[in-house]
């Protein structure tokens, strides 16, 4: 028991922020069938403002980081994708390819390419007793701000008007306009909604690092791409649980591949996602309304 | 910065297109480098330090009497650019050329000015930039990786009196891979086979190494020391996870880790120590170093923060000498006469180079320690025994 505590610990810390991170990507799939690559700049952004912002209060940075992200994810909206809104998906694929390096080439000219030290939860570095092991305060912070921000998420989802728009327009957003749904207001939630998570996970995982840099965002966007496919694009339970699968196996694979194998983690990973894809090709969950739409 | 190089290269291809073919009393260089993209902050010091000894050369009256005039590729980050670059350098004149401090990202121009008869000048700490895997005219200026992996396995052993070790391995890039390895076969050697109580890989871009981290945390004996291959920004982030799991032991590492740019990302670091080429914070037990990052602290109007300035500078100033004594800017003439130098005094430090061998490999590095967040250094030290194989 005491040696696996620390093991699932570490394994639900990456698949939460994985699972926050596919959600993110998840919410703009579904409502409007747009895998956004720039995703990831909303990831970095904030965490540069958290930089910029090192010597404010803490409360202060954070809050600012989250604007950020916010304002850039429906600044891009409006910028880049609305115009393209019912082009076909792989036009919107490239469209979010151009802001996500159109983004980077900017923070590579304002901040240069050399990391620059965050540490936006120093407050967290100890460690607390947790069934006789001694837990890293920030891992368990992030795992329980993962679970909380899921079922709040979850509850939105449920419980909300916008909310029920927003599965409705993931079912079938032209009969959800139909009957009254506004597409720009769903579409603009989902962002919101994106950026938040996106801004989230910048406070975690640059408090995990240390640092940020113009492709900081891109390590766990890439992975959380492969956890939103295994999950089943267009659907959000399969992205948070695609998330922490990944998540959990890389981090299980890392710790009991014989030393040998190790470096061949990723190798095995995709094998897995591979094995998965052949056997559910639409995802372990499949979206429903995976028809044309829009 | 980057405006400055990118107005800087703007200035220098006017040069070259308003005086295509060098005039008698220019001789022309080429610097094909990374002035911008992800690659251009571990270029910068170099081509800094590079155009210090070109503006010393000159000033002293030139080489063979010539003013040295440098022209300029921006290899944007893209290695394969680098061929592109060589080529369009060498129609401009160019007889010896500077490449990235990399294997990877310098080998493709260097290739094409092998081929072309021109000199290849790189900090690339790889053997293969030379007489193996390029060809006679690359030489880099650089102690190779498995020269600092032994020397950091002495040094822990002999100086520090550490008799345990455990190497975490960024697999990413050949440096790390080759100096872990030699620090792990000349560990073994000292210390004897069981003193390396275990071994761990991860990459650069992992976003996490918890699980590697979990690992240490979890063996029976702690190990006295922490051999980390790795690099920004995957190194310090790793050596912020290993300090916040309460594994506190000395942390070591070579010349990729050098510099104090990203000590904000491990705030109040100690016990971590790296080697490299001088240390530029001022305080090296050799004054000619320190004379050095003074002047490069003046000149360029920045504080150095990473030694690879020096490398630049040794590398024309060991070109330089070389065709003074050939007499002659054929680069036959001048490899022939860079292959005898014999602890030839360069700024770096005694350089040797041989017909086979175009890199050091038992010149004395110094050791860099940080302590409470600041560096210092501990003092130089070379390795007595390296294996190349």
């Amino acid at each position: 028991m005491s040696n696996l505590v620390p093991v699932l610990i570490d394994a639900f810390s990456v698949g939460g922020l994985y699972a926050l991170t596919a959600l993110g990507i998840g919410l703009i799939f579904s409502v409007m069938r747009l895998a956004n690559f720039a995703h990831a700049e909303f990831v970095t952004v904030p965490a540069y403002a958290l930089f910029v912002l090192s010597a404010q209060p803490t409360v202060m940075a954070i809050s600012a980081a989250v604007l950020v992200a916010v304002v850039l994810s429906l600044a891009t909206e409006r910028a880049a994708f609305r115009p393209l809104r019912g082009i076909d998906p792989a036009t919107m694929l490239i469209a979010s390819f151009t802001v996500s390096m159109f983004l980077q080439r900017l923070l590579v000219f304002a901040f240069d390419s050399r990391l620059k030290p965050v540490d936006p939860l120093a407050f967290l570095s100890g460690s607390v007793p947790l069934f006789g092991v001694s837990v890293n305060l920030l891992k368990l912070t992030t795992v329980i701000t993962c679970l909380v921000l899921l079922v709040a998420l979850t509850l939105f989802l449920k419980y909300t008007r916008f909310g029920l728009e927003m599965r409705a327009a993931a079912e079938d957003f032209t009969m959800s306009r139909l009957l009254g749904v506004r597409a720009n207001r769903v579409i603009a939630t989902a962002f919101v909604l994106s950026a938040l998570l996106a801004a989230v996970v910048a406070v975690l995982f640059s408090a995990q690092t240390g640092f940020v840099q113009p492709r900081f965002g891109l390590q766990i966007v890439i992975i959380a791409f492969v956890a939103t496919v295994i999950g089943g694009l267009g659907n959000l339970l399969g992205a948070a649980v695609g998330g922490f699968l990944v998540g959990v196996v890389a981090t299980l694979l890392q710790t009991y591949l014989p030393p040998d194998l190790r470096p061949f983690r990723e190798a095995f990973l995709f094998l897995i996602v591979i094995v998965v894809l052949l056997f559910r090709p639409q995802g372990l969950f499949p979206a429903r309304g995976l028809k044309e739409r829009i | 910065m980057l405006r400055r190089s990118l107005f800087m290269s703007t200035t220098a291809a006017a040069i070259a297109v308003s005086a295509p073919v060098a005039a008698d009393d220019t001789v022309t260089v080429g610097f094909v480098m990374s002035f911008s993209g992800w690659f251009q902050p571990i270029d910068a010091s170099t081509i800094r330090g590079a155009r210090l000894a070109i503006e010393d050369i000159n000033a002293a009256g030139g080489v063979l009497g010539r003013q040295i005039e440098i022209v300029e590729f921006d290899n944007r980050s893209e290695p394969a650019l680098g061929a592109d670059g060589a080529i369009e350098v060498i129609d401009q004149g160019a007889v010896a050329i500077l490449f990235p401090s990399d294997f990877d990202f310098g080998a493709p121009g260097a290739f094409i000015a092998q081929d072309a008869g021109v000199i290849s000048l790189s900090s690339a700490s790889d053997p293969s930039f030379g007489v193996q895997g390029i060809g006679s005219f690359a030489y880099s200026i650089s102690n190779a990786a498995q020269s600092q992996g032994a020397l950091l396995a002495e040094w822990a052993y002999n100086e520090m009196g550490w008799r345990t070790a455990y190497t975490l391995l960024d697999t990413t890039i050949a440096f790390t891979n080759s100096l872990c390895a030699a620090f792990d076969r000349r560990w073994a050697e000292l210390a004897g086979q069981d003193a390396l109580l275990g071994s761990d890989t991860f990459r650069n871009d992992d976003p996490t190494i918890s699980s590697q981290v979990t690992r240490i945390s979890g063996l029976s004996e702690a190990p006295e020391v922490i051999m980390l291959c790795s690099y920004a920004p995957g190194g310090p982030s790793a050596i912020r996870q290993l300090r916040a799991a309460g594994l506190d032991q000395p942390i070591m590492t070579g010349e990729s880790m050098d510099g104090d740019y990203w000590i904000g990302a491990v705030p109040g670091l100690s016990n971590f120590f790296v080697v490299n080429y001088g240390s530029f914070v001022g305080d090296d037990p050799n004054p000619d170093v320190n004379d050095f990052f003074a002047r490069y602290a003046e000149v360029f109007d920045r504080q150095p923060d990473v030694s690879y300035g020096i490398r630049g500078y040794s590398l024309f100033q060991a070109w330089a000498r070389a065709a003074e004594r050939a007499g002659s800017f054929d680069a036959e003439a001048v490899a022939a006469e860079l292959d005898r130098f014999e602890n030839e005094p360069l700024a770096i430090g005694p350089t040797t180079f041989t017909p086979d061998l175009h890199i050091a490999t038992t010149r004395p590095m110094t050791v860099m320690q940080a302590q409470d967040g600041a560096f210092s250094a501990l003092g130089t030290f070379a390795p007595e025994t390296v294996h190349l194989d």
